[in-house]
């Protein structure tokens, strides 16, 4: 038993969907993840069973055959999903990012093409901004796309895709424009749907962590899409478009980085009162008391900070501060509290034998992908001072 | 087809060794605090039955009814969640601390009332008494057969095919309708509620009915409660020494046979 993870959540049905999930992952998720994950095997029993319950459609609107829920539902969700496994809140984001933006910015045929697809998993969306050379820094993207006739053709190679190999439909962000300034100007976002000729998947890296999803290179070699597949007719609003979608983005990695040090928690607390050292249980010992109190003190923190944002950007306002904060509070005590667990636990945490390791392994991604620690504290700060003018 | 499920809210059995604490002198169970109450394992499964069965046939509705305080609602919700159509619960001060027999009356009032029902379905037993009467004492009162402990239930003609789980096999019966089946978990695994069921089922009012609105007085219990009381356990370990696997083996065994064991 453990505390009840949907009491912070608002909405009373966001509430009891979030415990009926949490009550999946304990069955489902939990006693097979570390399989999974050992094996780098893509789940696709679990994927079934989130596309059961209507998981990939949480965000679509009803319209479109989706569930048109709350992003602090949706924020909730994350968080149980990562505190069985972090890859499957990892499977999901793309996917409810994607579906986002083009609900957000794209044209009505984009959406009726689209968005009834994505309420199940058959059409997967993966996101695609980072290049051997560009990462953080995103309007540094090489890749280009030209206009010729009534096609764009795109050429360049891009690193780094979370579920590459296995979308349907990629939103691939691309220079229209390679002299424009500023330089946001130039970028435009394409959805390019899988079978697109000239659209290579490449190899699959190996990863420390964030395991069982597919994280890939992508290359277009004279890709031809038409121009109604640029996201919203618009060339040069890429870059505005896929920076609201990746405050979704954000909130995502924010709950799984809750999830995680939830998972971490949860162990610790249940081992600390089993392990003996020195005569009693080492929860006895002060040391791991304040260790384990500093840990949930964090957590619920960052619960509480993920879904404030996440409500943030229910309410329609722009949400990049909240979401930056979140992303960055939560994602970094993930990693403290992983580590902590190691701790606590000592040399069994060490061995695959727990989940402690994956724990640990999983957590460093959050600080790095959707944008680094770094990128969230100048994001927090060039919004906060905007807020102090002299 | 018209099924009714009865479903019951249960002090969660994963619930610690630790946390669980008896009141003797009040004789009632202290709720483990901050653990929520759970719906009856069993349960799901018999609304998962009433699923299953509704589908095959095509129609009817299925009503779930639950008798307890105003948590117990909360396993309504999931019944509803799963698929099931109504709510009804049974809630009155005077049911506080009842005995089984009187528990089956109230439902007996409630199955009455709602009326039409082809079937009745309860799990095999509620896993904190883990009596598993309720059924009969249900069957009893309407004057309807009984059939424990399913594994398997199909609509057969104008009845029920039942397969029931015995300690040595499986035993097949047919019933006629309409009758009370009480399932087992060897039914397999009920369905997880799917996310629109739940917002659905959030929609729903569960209709609360007291013992009023049942007409019924439950009079004094038959099985008065004695005494609740938490067993002590003790045990001792004792490490078997021994040079070798075989002197550690007999000499395991002249303690075994010491203790009149073996
Ligand atoms: C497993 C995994 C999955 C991923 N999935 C996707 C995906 O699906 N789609 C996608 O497009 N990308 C994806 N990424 C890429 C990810 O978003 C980038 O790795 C991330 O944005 C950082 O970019 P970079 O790796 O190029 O690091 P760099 O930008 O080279 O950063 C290196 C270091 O420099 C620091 N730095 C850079 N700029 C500044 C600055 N202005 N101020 C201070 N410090 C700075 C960074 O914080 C970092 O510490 C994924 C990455 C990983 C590891």
């Amino acid at each position: 038993m453990a505390r009840d993870f949907a009491a912070d959540i608002q909405d009373p049905i966001a509430g009891e969907i979030v415990t009926n999930v949490g009550v999946w992952v304990d069955k489902e998720v939990k006693p097979q993840a570390s399989e999974f994950e050992h094996a780098d095997q893509f789940p696709e029993p679990l994927l079934q069973g989130m596309s059961d319950m209507g998981l990939f459609g949480i965000k679509i609107p009803e319209q479109y055959g989706g569930l048109d829920l709350s992003f602090e539902c949706y924020a909730g969700v994350c968080m149980e999903l990562a505190r069985g496994w972090m890859s499957l809140a990892g499977i999901i984001n793309t996917h409810v990012l994607v579906g986002y933006a083009i609900n957000e910015y794209g044209t009505q045929e984009q959406k009726d093409m689209y968005l009834p697809k994505f309420v199940k998993p058959d059409m997967r969306c993966a996101l695609s901004i980072t290049e051997p050379d560009a990462g953080s820094d995103a309007q540094a993207i090489k890749t280009t796309a030209r206009r010729d006739g009534d096609d764009y053709v795109i050429n360049g190679q891009k690193m780094w895709v979370t579920n590459g190999h296995r979308a349907g439909v990629y939103l691939v962000m691309t220079k229209t424009d390679t002299t424009a300034q500023p330089r946001h100007k130039g970028i435009t976002a394409f959805l390019v749907p899988h079978e697109t000729p000239g659209f290579i998947k490449g190899k699959k890296f190996e990863k420390l962590g964030y395991k069982g999803v597919e994280t890939t290179e992508l290359a277009f070699e004279d890709a031809r899409v038409p121009a109604t597949a640029v996201l919203g007719g618009n060339e040069g609003r890429g870059f505005q478009h896929i920076m609201s979608a990746l405050e979704v983005g954000r909130i995502n990695v924010a709950a799984r980085g809750v999830g995680v040090a939830q998972a971490a928690f949860d162990d610790s607390i249940r081992y600390a009162q089993h392990r003996e050292a020195f005569g009693v249980p080492i929860f006895q010992h002060q040391a791991q008391q304040i260790r384990l109190a500093e840990m949930i003190v964090k957590i619920r923190a960052a619960r509480l900070l993920t879904l404030d944002a996440a409500r943030k950007k229910d309410s329609g306002v722009r949400s990049d501060l909240d979401a930056g904060i979140a992303k960055l509070y939560a994602t970094e005590i993930a990693n403290e509290c992983a580590l902590d667990a190691m701790r606590i636990h000592g040399g069994v945490a060490y061995s695959k034998e727990l989940p402690v390791e994956r724990y640990y392994r999983d957590a460093p991604l959050m600080i790095i992908a959707e944008g680094t620690s770094d990128i969230q504290k100048t994001v927090i700060a060039r919004n906060i001072v905007k807020e102090y003018p002299i | 087809m018209n099924i009714i499920v009865c479903v019951k809210q249960i002090p969660d059995p994963e619930t610690p060794a630790a946390s669980f604490k008896v009141d003797e002198a009040a004789k009632k169970v202290i709720p483990a605090q901050g653990i929520a109450p759970v719906v009856n394992p069993y349960d799901p499964q018999a609304t998962e039955a009433a699923l299953r069965l509704k589908d095959a046939d095509g129609g009817g509705k299925i009503t779930v009814i639950s008798l307890g305080p105003d948590t117990a609602r909360d396993a309504i919700k999931h019944a509803l969640a799963m698929g099931a159509d109504e709510g009804v619960l049974i809630s009155d001060p005077a049911f506080a601390s009842i005995d089984n027999f009187q528990t089956a009356a109230a439902l007996a009032a409630a199955i009455e009332k709602v009326g039409d029902a082809d079937l009745i379905l309860m799990g095999r037993a509620a896993a904190d008494w883990d009596m598993g009467v309720v059924p009969a004492g249900v069957g009893q009162i309407l004057g309807l057969p009984v059939v424990t402990v399913a594994k398997g239930i199909e609509k057969d003609g104008d009845g029920l095919t039942v397969t029931r789980v015995l300690d040595d096999g499986f035993q097949t019966v047919k019933a006629p309708l309409p009758a009370i089946v009480s399932v087992s978990n060897e039914f397999g695994e009920p369905r997880y509620p799917q996310l629109r069921q739940i917002m659905m089922a959030a929609k729903k009012t569960v209709q609360v009915w007291s013992a009023a609105d049942l007409g019924i007085d439950t009079g004094a219990s038959v099985m008065p409660l004695e005494a609740l009381y938490q067993p002590k356990v003790e045990s001792n370990v004792e490490i078997i020494e021994g040079d070798t696997p075989e002197e550690k083996a007999r000499n395991l065994a002249q303690k075994l046979r010491a203790a009149k064991l073996v």
